[in-house]
């Protein structure tokens, strides 16, 4: 998942991004000017400026008809919680489900009761992908809406350049999707609630040593920082847990054919690991099964598409792979949530949009406990234990990475169950 | 190690079949024609409509995806390089790097970004001998490629439009004193080198099961390496050049490590032009078409 844009590949929906009312005003402002640019650029420029301020203020303005509402400030009825990510552009369909998400929190907590009296509102900024937009949405969402929490960044960049900003203005800040090491040592201020890399390949490796009892694996990897990061991480585990890893090979995204690698692999083993995503691991699955290789296939979340049947077909019956949360859940908290959710955006969430409501519902609770206060706020962030979310479990480490069993998928009948 | 023989010449064979279009529009334009791997996309994506919404069977399919190719190939030619023959050659390599892109974003737009399934529409038989497997299709790639390489000779050696080929590759000006329709000869051109390209890219997508609008780009450069490699604008040096990629990266992997695959392959071509800037085949004017 730390590449973004080879998560979901084929789901990128370009169509359905959606403007919020500012940033659609300012690119209209923006374009305004750049029509009168033969005139005179200088004025132009200046004058667009002053629009831009004017309407910055008005936008600001509008979003507040109730007095600006703020960490410590007592005697407001509003606590605002701001989000930040791509709303538009190549990653839009990943920043909409966050913020949609969120908001579907947010509804929920206003429906019955809102936070200690308090109501809550979602300011949702677009970054449209980029570090240096999501700087700039977060210093507004500091400076100008005072914000009690964020819930953001999205893309794992945006998450590295706008932890600090939240750090050093003592706002709390969780990212419920970023998944790029170390993101949380920024500081005490920033947490993350998604399953890493790491985490994943290493409980997956658990599961089908210490459970299913495998003992030789291989491992065929796509050679990116996803990839690897998983490779490292099971192989690490596998062999920890005294099993064995006896064949290591590598391909690159975008690949057809793996048969070389595949016969050197041989079908000596109980299962093959593969570290990719579901394009490659489906026309991988084939190439194996064609060649006779019977071992069980494990993956990651890189696995969780309906492509990976409708492409992989009975090639990847039977296989096994982790991801952050299953809307095909039988639990009522997760029913409840992807009906409401399916109402309101008429599609089903994902995982984006899942971490974000169980994030936005933590920072809620721990908005009760500690009141409209920043600090407090951060302080009881930490102590979240055993939080009954969505996406399972949640409770923090010391270092603000959210800690939860990550959930087993496996194909069968050419349909996903869950097996843990 | 036999088996990554087999692997490595099925492989080799399906680049040999890019190699051919690559090779053929070189010979009589000196063009290297960048849009050639987004017509194999574009066969590809023929031959899965021809088969999964017509249900038509595999033999229907490919040759309507051929046909198709062949048209969307003249177009090309007509509309984004037979204007620029007469300009300078960067002119016509730069407007097929936008076809290349104009023709993959089309695509995207038409098709939109998934990775669409092709099903084999025949049942897929496994021969084991030993430790060797080699399942039916990979026979049928094998003699569709040998196939289509020995009718190309045919047609090129001995057939009246094949001798026009040959006279406009050695002088396209001669030629046309001698009376041969240079333009016909190389939208024909086109035609046959986008319907080998389509062939290709229906195979693979059948062998593989997928079908997406960027599935063009590595092997369109893995064909124009095998087409340098063999000697552009030499038909038995496409041949060559893809069979011995094919076999170079497949012995890659199994001799060294998987992440050398492409380092390898590409390192081969390096060499090869260092010592041989003409390619393996290179020199054999009399072959160029």
């Amino acid at each position: 998942m730390k590449s973004m844009n080879h998560v979901f590949k084929g789901k990128k929906n370009y169509a359905r991004a959606k403007f919020d009312g500012c940033s659609e005003g300012k690119d209209h402002i923006h374009n305004r000017g750049k029509r009168f640019i033969i005139s005179s650029f200088r004025t132009v420029s200046i004058a667009a400026f002053l629009a831009a301020v004017i309407f910055l203020a008005g936008c600001t303005g509008s979003g507040a008809d109730s007095p600006p509402a703020s960490g410590g400030s007592d005697g407001d009825k509003i606590i605002k919680i701001g989000m930040v990510g791509p709303l538009t552009g190549d990653y839009a369909t990943y920043g909409q489900s966050v913020r949609n998400g969120v908001q579907t929190a947010i509804d929920e907590i206003n429906a019955e009761g809102g936070v200690n009296g308090f109501t809550l509102q979602l300011i949702a900024e677009d970054s449209k992908g980029e570090s240096t937009e999501a700087a700039n949405a977060v210093q507004k969402l500091i400076d100008q809406d005072k914000v009690t929490a964020i819930v953001g960044a999205v893309l794992s960049g945006e998450t590295a350049t706008v932890a600090p900003i939240a750090q050093d203005s003592g706002v709390l800040m969780v990212t419920p999707s970023s998944t790029a090491p170390g993101l949380t040592d920024t500081g005490d201020y920033i947490f993350r609630n998604v399953i890493t890399d790491d985490v994943q390949a290493r409980q997956l490796a658990e599961y089908v040593v210490s459970e299913l009892g495998l003992k030789k694996f291989a491992v065929l990897y796509a050679n990116n920082d996803y990839g690897v990061a998983l490779k490292d991480n099971f192989t690490a585990k596998v062999e920890e847990l005294g099993a064995s890893v006896v064949g290591v090979e590598s391909y690159l995204d975008g690949d057809e054919d793996f048969r070389a690698q595949l016969t050197k692999i041989g079908n000596e083993v109980d299962a093959l690991y593969i570290a990719g995503y579901y394009t490659e691991a489906a026309k991988i699955a084939q190439q194996a099964r064609r060649q006779g290789i019977e071992a069980r296939l494990l993956g990651a979340d890189g696995f969780y598409s309906g492509k990976l049947v409708e492409l992989g077909g009975d090639a990847v019956e039977g296989a096994l792979f982790t991801a952050g949360f299953y809307s095909g859940d039988s639990s009522e908290n997760v029913q409840a949530f992807v009906s409401t959710y399916k109402q309101k955006y008429s599609e089903e969430p994902d995982m984006f949009a899942a971490n974000a409501y169980d994030t936005m519902k933590i920072v809620a609770q721990a908005l009760e406990k500690a009141g409209n206060d920043r600090a407090a706020l951060k302080a009881e962030m930490a102590n979240v234990k055993d939080f009954p979310g969505v996406t399972g479990t949640t409770s923090f480490d010391d270092r603000g990475e959210a800690v939860k069993e990550v959930i087993i998928l496996k194909v069968e009948n050419g349909k996903f169950s869950r097996a843990r | 190690m036999l088996q990554q023989v087999v692997n490595g010449l099925t492989l080799g064979s399906s680049y040999a079949l890019i190699a051919l279009g690559y090779t053929m529009v070189y010979g009589v334009l000196r063009l290297i024609n960048f849009a050639h791997g987004e017509i194999y996309m574009v066969g590809a994506f023929i031959g899965l409509t021809a088969s999964q919404i017509a249900g038509l069977p595999f033999a229907a399919a490919m040759v309507i995806a051929m046909a198709g190719a062949a048209v969307v190939g003249v177009v090309v030619e007509r509309i984004a390089y037979r204007p620029l023959r007469k300009a300078p050659r960067l002119a016509a390599l730069i407007s097929a790097i936008g076809m290349s892109i104009f023709l993959r974003n089309l695509a995207l737009a038409v098709m939109g970004p998934q990775t669409r399934a092709f099903p084999i529409p025949f049942e897929v038989k496994q021969f084991t001998t030993g430790r060797l497997r080699i399942s039916s299709f990979d026979v049928l790639i094998l003699l569709t490629s040998v196939g289509l390489m020995l009718g190309l000779h045919f047609l090129v050696h001995k057939t009246k439009i094949g001798k026009a080929m040959r006279a406009t590759a050695e002088d396209k000006e001669t030629a046309s004193l001698m009376g041969i329709s240079v333009n016909r000869v190389i939208a024909f051109t086109f035609a046959i080198g986008s319907a080998l390209a389509a062939s290709a890219g229906v195979l693979i997508g059948m062998n593989f099961n997928a079908v997406d609008p960027s599935m063009g780009m590595m092997p369109g450069l893995k064909g124009f390496t095998a087409a340098v490699l063999g000697g552009v604008g030499s038909i038995p040096g496409a041949m060559l050049g893809g069979i011995l990629l094919g076999m170079a990266e497949v012995m890659g992997v199994a001799l060294l490590k998987s992440e050398w695959r492409d380092a390898i392959a590409f390192g081969i071509l390096a060499l090869v032009l260092l010592v041989k800037p003409s390619g393996i085949l290179g020199r054999n004017l009399q072959e160029k078409v």
